[in-house]
């Protein structure tokens, strides 16, 4: 058995032998369903084009996955093709991708974890990530400078996740005792149509709503467009999330309804990718956790999260 | 001898009472739990929103009540909202912001719904292949297409053509929004189909027995693939009135409309083997499902988590009243 | 035959009524089946005899009366429970599931365990013999789909026999077999009769019951008309008792003017692997029989002239060629198509009458929308032309006897007013009333100047009815017979390759 093993080390071991001169770095994220995640796709793709440019000795393999299954087998399939020397990954969920990840670590390889953190500490190399509490408090936190008399809001959440759960709480944390009281609170799976409709309902069920939280730009979208369909445009602002270019825009331009966002950068994507791959050609040291703060756009620096190029 | 299997024909009919009392048992609900409810705004929001699912279900029934069944309808939907969008965006140099460049996409979104509907028909009945194969197929191209289009993001229409096209969703006549009156004219000419034309009579006798319509001289194929061809332009048709209500379109476009659209035609007692179908069945299905999500956002009464279960009790209950007759001997 | 029959009863009607709705379809019925007897229940079709039947099986209940077994007041909850007190009903369309072997479907839903899994062995070697005491060579792995009609009504006895059945209700079962299945069938009724199983046996071939009943009873329109012994009826009593008149004449004369010119030629037929070459003419007034065993290629050739096969050939409709791809190409010149399988292919069974009258010629009552007050007076003018008989208008065609579905299908065929009936075995599965009436109509359509093939696999209705006779075998015209040469013997030496050129083989 033992044997067999050795066996087969050393045959895995002539690829790389043979391949030498080239780093092959894997990069593994959940495919374009939702805006966010289109925007994601967008700067992960533009980032290896970059990089593979500037440093031929590079070399990475892409897989988008539309379920945690696929990320699964994705992944194995990286290690056993590909030979990776390096996995950058923004997991689907945390548990089932935990094992294979740790395989993949198991293996030698340098891995980055990215936005959703794995079920095992201490698993990655690298951790990039979003901070999820931070982006509920520093929504919270405008709401309570914007409110401070209090007020009645109404709130759209995201697909049930462990991040929905981490912003709500935040944001929950952060408008205590602020007077703010939340009317009621659904599920708009961060997709315009499902919160133009729970909004619409809202509009219908509460006649006094002075604020909401769509805490994400394509929930906000839907919900704007059923308080202008409603004509309450004059009775309420609406706060999103994520930096959508369009939102920028607008808070950018002063639109009264949308006076600010706050920020959760796709681009975190880009970040793990290029700090992976500086990991492979510079003797800087990469290791850690890497936290992007949530940061609130207001019409005075919504001129720097503007991207016209980006999908989202 | 003959078998019937009630000693008295009934004259309450579970079958054709079963989803209007689960409707009317809906609207009582709604009715004493909030008293928006029953408001113009609120009647208008259902009505309107269910408007897409409703004229895709009405084709839905003629595919299935002719022994078949098409997956890509939310899929085509999103796919032709972008290529809609995107062609509107392009003519906008050429034919400027006003009505032409809308009645030009909706010539679009007719045509695209037209071919797509025949690429799915041509292939069930030329190619022989299993309609639930065939639409599974074309779900997932439509939908990659339409996040190879957007880029992975969405494709947003021009926003002066946005505001000039917005009154076909929002707006209307007497009072009654445009979704609504398409709806209503869709279902209305899909109930005369289904009861008092060849086409509607030549549907259910293909579901119900494909041979005995092959031998009465029926052109099986030909009536199969006019049902997804039907379908599809009346895809076209939901989605010029989807695209001026958020004037965007992206991957998660349309997402499960399918399955809202078949379970829409069930609940209204078609049969999901085919041969028989009916029309009006689809339209209480329709806003059965509508009025559900309406009901679970006005009211506190479950944890939103349950939304999906809430549902699915309901939904298989609607089914359950208009099915229990059959099961007596 | 010399049966003691005097004993006490093993299952038993007594004074039964059922009603359907208001209809009263049974009044009052007794009959009783002994061990070791076969008791024949006859009548037309809607005389009530599948009504009885299913009382007896457990799949109704009675109105009125009661069913004793065993000398004792029984109430059978369902088919189920029946079948565990060993009463069996093997129904004319089978209950096997299709898609599993035919050990499966014996042993369905009572296999044979060895601990948790199934004894396959066992199972295997109790079908075996079951099927070796029928004397029937099925494969017992082999797909239940995959098997013929008549292996099918073997596997349906061999189930009921590994359940022991002590008392075995037979619907018409030798309606699917050829004669030499059917000799077998007979064979494995008097051996159950030997072992002491009370057979109820309903058929409406008359000469099986002569040969086969100890006992008879006869029921017309829900109640029992004559009933004795085996040997005081013969098959003229059994017709007229059934029918409740002479039925001296059941083929009408032949006295109508055959035409000249015929009104179809057909030129080379050709039914790629089934049919090869086959030409014939029709003249207007001319009812042409086509004969030959079951599966030579008659009804391939028919499908294949009126455009539901693929086949090559010339066809001419009153000397001018004519193209038929489709069948809607066939009923466009005039051509009608009768098919043999009325409830797979005639009828939708779960639809009402007036839709599936008005299926083949729906063009007639559309007016921009389909005229429903043409299609009810269609079905009034119908239902009195062809003596449709139904409980009601709206009843499921599915619930209709056979004599009433093939009257509803002819009328069906009619109503696009052809020129040329093709009928494909016009009276399978059709008690003898109905059937002369068949005959008399196909005779009508002659006489009014149309021409009519008819296809039978029953020798005395070729003989009885036609005015000529194609003879096929193995997919080729094996000779034409004149009214004059026509007789039994003539068409069975062509049919099984006796004569002409196709001796050698």
């Amino acid at each position: 058995m033992k044997m067999i093993t050795t066996l087969a080390l050393a045959t895995m071991m002539t690829v790389p032998a043979f391949a030498q001169d080239t780093t092959v770095i894997g990069v593994s994220i959940p495919a374009a369903t939702h805006g966010w995640a289109g925007g994601m796709n967008f700067h992960a793709r533009e980032a290896i084009e970059r990089l593979e440019e500037t440093y031929p000795q590079l070399d990475f393999v892409l897989a988008t996955a539309s379920d945690p299954g696929k990320q699964v087998s994705d992944v194995e399939d990286m290690m056993a093709t590909r030979n990776i020397d390096a996995l950058v990954i923004l997991p689907f969920e945390s548990d089932p991708l935990t094992g294979p990840v740790a395989a993949v670590a198991d293996s030698g390889a340098w891995v980055t974890v990215v936005d959703r953190g794995l079920a095992v500490e201490g698993i990655e190399d690298l951790y990039v990530a979003g901070d999820n509490p931070g982006f509920g408090r520093v929504s919270g936190e405008f709401f309570v400078s914007q409110m401070p008399e209090g007020g009645n809001i109404v709130a759209l959440r995201g697909i049930p996740t462990s991040i929905d759960n981490e912003r709500v709480a935040g944001f929950e944390a952060a408008i205590e005792g602020s007077g703010i009281e939340i009317l009621d609170m659904e599920h708009g799976n961060w997709n315009r149509d499902d919160s133009f409709e729970v909004m619409q309902d809202f509009l219908s069920k509460h006649a006094d709503i002075d604020a909401v939280w769509a805490s994400d730009d394509d929930m906000a979208i839907g919900a704007l467009a059923a308080i202008e369909a409603a004509g309450r445009t004059d009775e309420m602002w609406v706060l999103g999330g994520a930096g959508m270019k369009e939102m920028i825009a607008r808070v950018r331009d002063g639109d009264t309804i949308v006076p600010a966002d706050v920020t959760y950068p796709p681009a975190m994507i880009a970040t793990a990718i290029e700090l992976t791959a500086l990991n492979f050609v510079s003797s800087a040291p990469v290791s850690g956790d890497f936290i992007i703060g949530s940061v609130l756009i207001t019409q005075d620096n919504a001129e720097r999260f503007y991207f016209p190029e980006s999908p989202f | 001898m003959t078998e019937q299997t009630k000693p008295r024909r009934p004259r309450l009919d579970l079958q054709v009472l079963g989803p209007i009392i689960a409707l009317a048992v809906l609207i009582v609900i709604g009715a004493l739990m909030n008293e928006n409810f029953l408001g113009y705004g609120n009647i208008t929001n259902v009505l309107s929103r269910s408007a897409f699912i409703g004229i895709i279900a009405v084709g839905m029934t003629f595919v299935i009540t002719a022994g078949g069944l098409d997956l890509s309808v939310g899929s085509m939907a999103a796919f032709i909202a972008g290529c809609m969008i995107l062609a509107m965006n392009a003519l906008v140099p050429m034919m400027g912001t006003g009505w032409s460049t809308i009645f030009a996409g909706m010539a679009i979104a007719l045509a695209l719904g037209l071919v797509a509907g025949l690429a799915n028909g041509l292939l069930i009945t030329r190619a022989r292949i299993e309609a639930f194969i065939v639409t599974l197929g074309t779900m997932g191209i439509f939908r990659s297409l339409v996040t190879w289009l957007a880029d992975g993001g969405t494709i947003s229409l021009d926003f002066t053509l946005r505001g000039v096209y917005r009154p076909m969703y929002y707006g209307g006549i007497l009072g009654v929004s445009w979704p609504i009156i398409v709806f209503a004219v869709v279902a209305i000419a899909g109930e005369i189909a289904m009861r008092h034309t060849s086409f509607g009579r030549h549907c259910a006798a293909i579901g119900s027995n494909e041979q005995v319509a092959r031998y009465s001289a029926i052109p099986v194929d030909r009536v199969r693939a006019w049902t997804y061809v039907l379908l599809g332009i009346l895809v076209g048709i939901a989605t010029i009135m989807y695209v001026p209500r958020l004037g965007s379109a992206s991957s998660s476009t349309g997402v499960l409309w399918e399955l809202e659209a078949i379970a829409a035609v069930i609940i209204g007692g078609t049969m999901l083997k085919g041969g028989f179908g009916r029309v009006w069945g689809t339209v209480v299905g329709v806003l059965i499902l509508g009025l559900i999500d309406n009901l679970l956002n006005l009211t506190d009464l479950v944890s939103p988590y349950l939304n999906g279960a809430i549902q699915g009790v309901i939904i298989i209950l609607a089914v359950v009243l208009q099915r229990q007759k059959k099961a007596e001997r | 035959m010399g049966l003691d029959v005097s004993g006490d009863p093993v299952l038993s009607l007594n004074g039964v009524c059922r009603d359907f709705g208001q209809v009263r379809v049974l009044h009052s019925v007794d009959f009783a089946l002994h061990a070791g007897a076969v008791h024949a229940l006859i009548g037309e079709n809607g005389a009530g005899k599948s009504t009885c039947m299913k009382i007896l099986g457990g799949y109704l209940s009675a109105s009125d009366g009661a069913v004793r077994h065993n000398g004792q007041d029984t109430v059978f909850a369902s088919a189920q429970q029946a079948e565990s007190d060993g009463v069996v009903m093997i129904h004319q369309e089978f209950n096997l599931a299709e898609q599993l072997s035919v050990e499966q479907n014996i042993f369905l839903g009572r296999e044979l365990r060895k601990g948790v899994f199934l004894d396959h062995a066992q199972m295997r070697k109790q079908t075996q013999d079951l099927l070796d005491r029928l004397e029937t060579r099925v494969d017992p792995a082999a797909r239940v789909e995959d098997i013929s009609v008549s292996d099918k009504q073997m596997v349906e006895i061999a189930k009921a026999l590994s359940r022991n059945a002590r008392v075995l209700i037979m619907d018409e079962p030798t309606a699917v077999l050829t004669n030499r299945e059917a000799a077998v069938l007979f064979r494995q009724i008097e051996r159950l009769r030997a072992d002491g199983v009370a057979i109820l046996y309903t058929s409406h071939k008359l000469d099986e019951i002569a040969r086969l009943a100890d006992m008879i009873t006869v029921l017309r329109d829900g109640r029992v008309v004559a009933h004795g012994a085996g040997a005081e009826f013969d098959e003229d009593r059994m017709a007229r008792d059934m029918v409740g008149r002479d039925l001296t004449n059941l083929y009408p004369d032949h006295d109508g003017p055959v035409g000249q010119e015929p009104v179809l030629e057909v030129e080379n037929l050709t039914v790629p692997g089934l049919v090869e070459g086959l030409s014939f003419n029709l003249a207007p007034g001319e009812v042409l029989g086509f004969a030959g065993l079951v599966g030579s290629g008659r009804t391939e050739a028919m499908e294949g002239l009126m455009g539901l096969r693929a086949a090559t050939g010339t066809i001419r409709r009153n000397g001018q060629p004519v193209t038929i791809r489709r069948m809607s190409d066939a009923t466009q010149v005039g051509l009608g198509y009768l098919t043999e399988d009325r409830k797979g292919r005639g009828l939708i069974l779960s639809q009402g009458m007036r839709p599936n009258l008005t299926l083949l010629a729906l063009r007639k009552f559309v007016r921009r929308l389909i005229d429903r007050r043409a299609e009810e007076a269609a079905l009034d003018t119908a239902i009195t032309e062809f003596d449709i008989r139904a409980p009601h208008r709206d009843v499921a065609v599915g619930n209709l006897s056979g004599g009433n579905q093939q009257k509803l299908l002819l009328a069906k065929t009619m109503l696009n007013a052809p020129e040329i009936v093709i009928i494909d075995e016009p009276t399978r599965g059709i008690d003898i009333g109905t059937k002369q009436q068949i005959y008399a109509f196909i005779r009508t359509l002659a006489e009014q100047g149309r021409a009519v093939i008819v296809i039978s696999s029953e020798m005395a209705e070729v003989i009885g009815l036609a005015d000529r006779v194609v003879v096929m075998r193995q997919g080729r015209k094996a000779g034409e017979l004149t009214r004059a040469e026509i007789s039994e013997d003539s068409i069975v030496r062509l049919a099984m390759g006796l004569d002409g050129k196709d001796y050698a083989a």
